[in-house]
C-alpha cells in the first residue's frame, strides 16, 4: 500500500484509468488442458496476470509420514516465475509465497473431497508466468478450476476476487497501478454455490461501510466471474 | 527429480521397435515432433518465448540488471542463465533446491549460449569498472514430455533475439535491442534400442539410456557439447549424429529468423 496517491486514479464520471466503473472486473479467459502431461490443468488470464495450474493426483503420498489415515493430503505450491514481476525475482520459495501456498491449500482443502481418497496426495501447482496484481485470487480460482479439469471430487468451486480502495473510493478488482496506490486491499474466496466463505484476508485501512462495500462487489463480481470459469469447464478449451 | 523404476517390458518394446527402425509414436529415427515458437508473449519480462514440442512446454524469459563489472573484466557486462523444472512440470518432478538435473539443464544452455559469443559482452559495458548490464535468461517448464533440452535452448535464444535492453526504466539512456550476432541451435540425441534417435520423449528418455547434447553456431561451429547418462557410444555413432544436427540446427534456426525476423 503506497498510502495517499497524488495521481487522480478516478475521474469525474467515476471512471477508473482503464475505464471501468467501480464494481468491474479486468477481462478474464480460461483455457483448460494447457498442461498435457498433468491429470488436471488451467491457464487463467485476469487482466495481464498470466497463472498457470497443473494438479497431479490422487498419487501414492510418500514418505508415509505425510499420509493421513482418513483422507487425501493436499500439496498447494504458489510460485512466481523469475520473469513474472518488473524487477526479477530470485527462485525458490520465500515468505510471501508460502504464506500463499498456505491460504490457498486452507480454502481448497475446504471444498475437495479429500476424505473420499484415504493415503494418497493431490498435488496443485500454481505458477504465476505474468503478474499484475492479485495473483493470490488468480491462483485461487484457477486452482479451483484445475482441479475439475482433473475429475476431482469439489462441494464446490471457489471464485476469489479482491476490492480496495483508491482515492477514497472503494473500488472491485484492482490493477497494477491501482494497487501501487491503493490504501486497501480485501481478498476473498467464495463459493459461488452456498455464497460462503473459504479464503478471508485484509490489510489496509477500511471503514465499517467501505468494508461492507468491498464484500459486496467482492460477492457480486463472483457470481460473474463464476459463469466464465462454468463455461470453460464445459467448453474445455478455450472461453 | 524422483527416479522412476523402468519395466523391462518398455526396454524391450523399444529395442523391438528399433530392430524394425520404428519409433514409440511413429516418427522417423531423426525426426522432430511438431515445433511451435511464439514470441512477446510475457508483457513483464523484457524478451520472452514459448516454445512447445509435442507435449514439452517451456517459457523463457529475460531480464536485465544494472551490475558492477566484475574486477578482472571491467569492461564487461554479464550473462546468466538459470533452468527451473518445477513440479508443475510432471509427477517426477519434486519441489525444493534445483536438482542436479535442472542445473546441468540451465548450465548446458548457457555454455551453448555463451562460448557461441551471440552476446557482445563488452557492449553491455556502461561505464567501464563501475556500471554493466546483466542479463538473466530464466528457463521455465510447464510441461516434460522430454527434450528439455533441446526447448530451453531454443525458447533461450529466441527471448534473447526479442529483447529489449530497458535504458529508459534504469534511466541511462534510451532502449535498445540486445544485439545478437549469431543464433547457437541446441540438437539432442538419445540413445533409444541401442541406437541414437533425435527429439526423445518421454517414455523414450525412460527407456533409453545415454544422450548427447550438441549447440552449433553459423557455419556448423561447435559451441558445446555434453553426454549425459550412463552408457558407452563409439566414435562412429558420434559422426552420424553430427551430420544429423548440422542439418536440423539449420532448419531450426531458420525456424527462429522466420518467427522473430532477421
Amino acid at each position: 500500500m503506497g498510502g495517499y496517491g497524488d495521481i487522480e486514479m478516478i475521474d469525474e464520471n467515476g471512471l477508473r484509468m482503464d475505464g471501468r466503473t467501480a464494481t468491474d472486473v479486468r477481462p478474464i479467459t480460461i483455457e483448460t488442458g494447457v498442461v498435457p502431461v498433468a491429470d488436471g490443468s488451467c491457464r487463467m488470464t485476469w487482466g495481464t496476470n498470466d497463472v498457470i495450474v497443473a494438479v497431479y493426483g490422487p498419487m501414492e503420498a510418500h514418505p508415509r509420514k505425510i499420509q493421513r489415515q482418513d483422507r487425501a493430503v493436499l500439496d498447494v505450491r504458489y510460485n512466481m516465475a523469475p520473469f513474472s514481476t518488473t524487477d526479477r525475482i530470485r527462485p525458490g520459495f520465500n515468505r510471501r509465497s508460502r504464506e500463499i501456498s498456505k491460504v490457498t491449500s486452507d480454502a481448497l482443502e475446504s471444498v475437495v473431497l479429500l476424505e473420499m481418497y484415504p493415503r494418497s496426495k493431490i498435488r496443485v501447482e500454481i505458477e504465476v508466468i505474468c503478474a499484475e496484481a492479485g495473483t493470490r485470487c488468480v491462483g485461487l480460482t484457477a486452482a479451483s478450476v484445475a482441479l475439475a479439469h482433473a475429475g476431482i471430487p469439489m462441494s464446490d468451486l471457489v471464485v476469489s476476487v479482491a476490492s480496495g480502495k483508491i482515492n477514497d473510493i472503494v473500488v472491485c478488482d484492482l490493477n497494477k497501478e491501482e494497487d501501487n496506490y491503493g490504501e486497501a486491499d480485501l481478498p476473498m474466496g467464495i463459493l459461488p454455490n452456498s455464497g460462503e466463505i473459504v479464503f478471508l484476508q485484509m490489510d489496509g485501512d477500511l471503514s465499517q461501510e467501505e468494508f461492507q462495500t468491498a464484500w459486496d462487489y467482492n460477492v457480486a463480481a463472483a457470481y460473474e466471474v463464476h459463469k466464465i470459469m462454468i463455461e470453460a469447464l464445459k467448453n474445455g478449451g478455450v472461453n | 527429480m524422483a527416479i522412476p523404476l523402468v519395466s523391462k517390458l518398455l526396454r524391450a518394446h523399444l529395442l523391438e521397435l528399433a530392430s524394425k527402425d520404428e519409433r514409440l509414436d511413429g516418427r522417423g529415427r531423426w525426426e522432430g515432433r511438431e515445433t511451435n515458437l511464439e514470441i512477446d508473449i510475457l508483457p513483464r519480462a523484457e524478451g520472452s518465448a514459448k516454445v512447445t514440442m509435442g507435449d514439452t512446454i517451456v517459457y523463457a524469459g529475460v531480464k536485465f540488471q544494472l551490475m558492477k563489472p566484475y574486477p578482472d573484466r571491467p569492461n564487461e557486462g554479464g550473462l546468466m542463465c538459470g533452468a527451473e523444472v518445477r513440479p508443475v512440470a510432471g509427477r517426477n518432478w519434486e519441489p525444493g533446491p534445483p536438482s542436479a538435473e535442472s542445473i546441468e539443464l540451465g548450465r548446458v544452455v548457457d555454455r551453448g549460449i555463451r562460448e557461441s559469443g551471440c552476446i557482445d559482452v563488452k557492449s553491455l559495458c556502461i561505464i567501464p569498472g563501475e556500471k554493466a548490464w546483466q542479463v538473466i535468461l530464466d528457463l521455465f517448464a510447464i510441461s516434460d514430455d522430454g527434450n528439455l533440452f533441446d526447448a530451453f535452448a531454443l525458447a533461450g535464444i529466441a527471448a534473447l533475439k526479442t529483447a529489449t535492453l530497458p535504458c529508459e526504466r534504469f534511466e541511462v539512456g534510451q532502449d535498445q535491442k540486445l544485439e545478437l550476432s549469431s543464433l547457437p541451435i541446441m540438437c539432442s540425441y538419445h540413445k533409444v534400442g541401442n541406437r541414437f534417435v533425435y527429439d526423445a520423449n518421454y517414455k523414450e528418455e525412460l527407456g533409453g539410456d545415454e544422450r548427447i547434447h550438441i549447440t552449433l553456431g553459423e557455419d556448423d561451429h561447435v559451441h558445446s557439447l555434453q553426454k549425459g547418462l550412463k552408457g558407452i557410444f563409439s566414435a562412429e555413432e558420434f559422426v552420424e549424429i553430427m551430420e544429423k544436427a548440422k542439418d536440423t540446427s539449420k532448419e531450426l534456426r531458420k525456424l527462429v529468423n522466420s518467427v522473430v525476423g532477421e
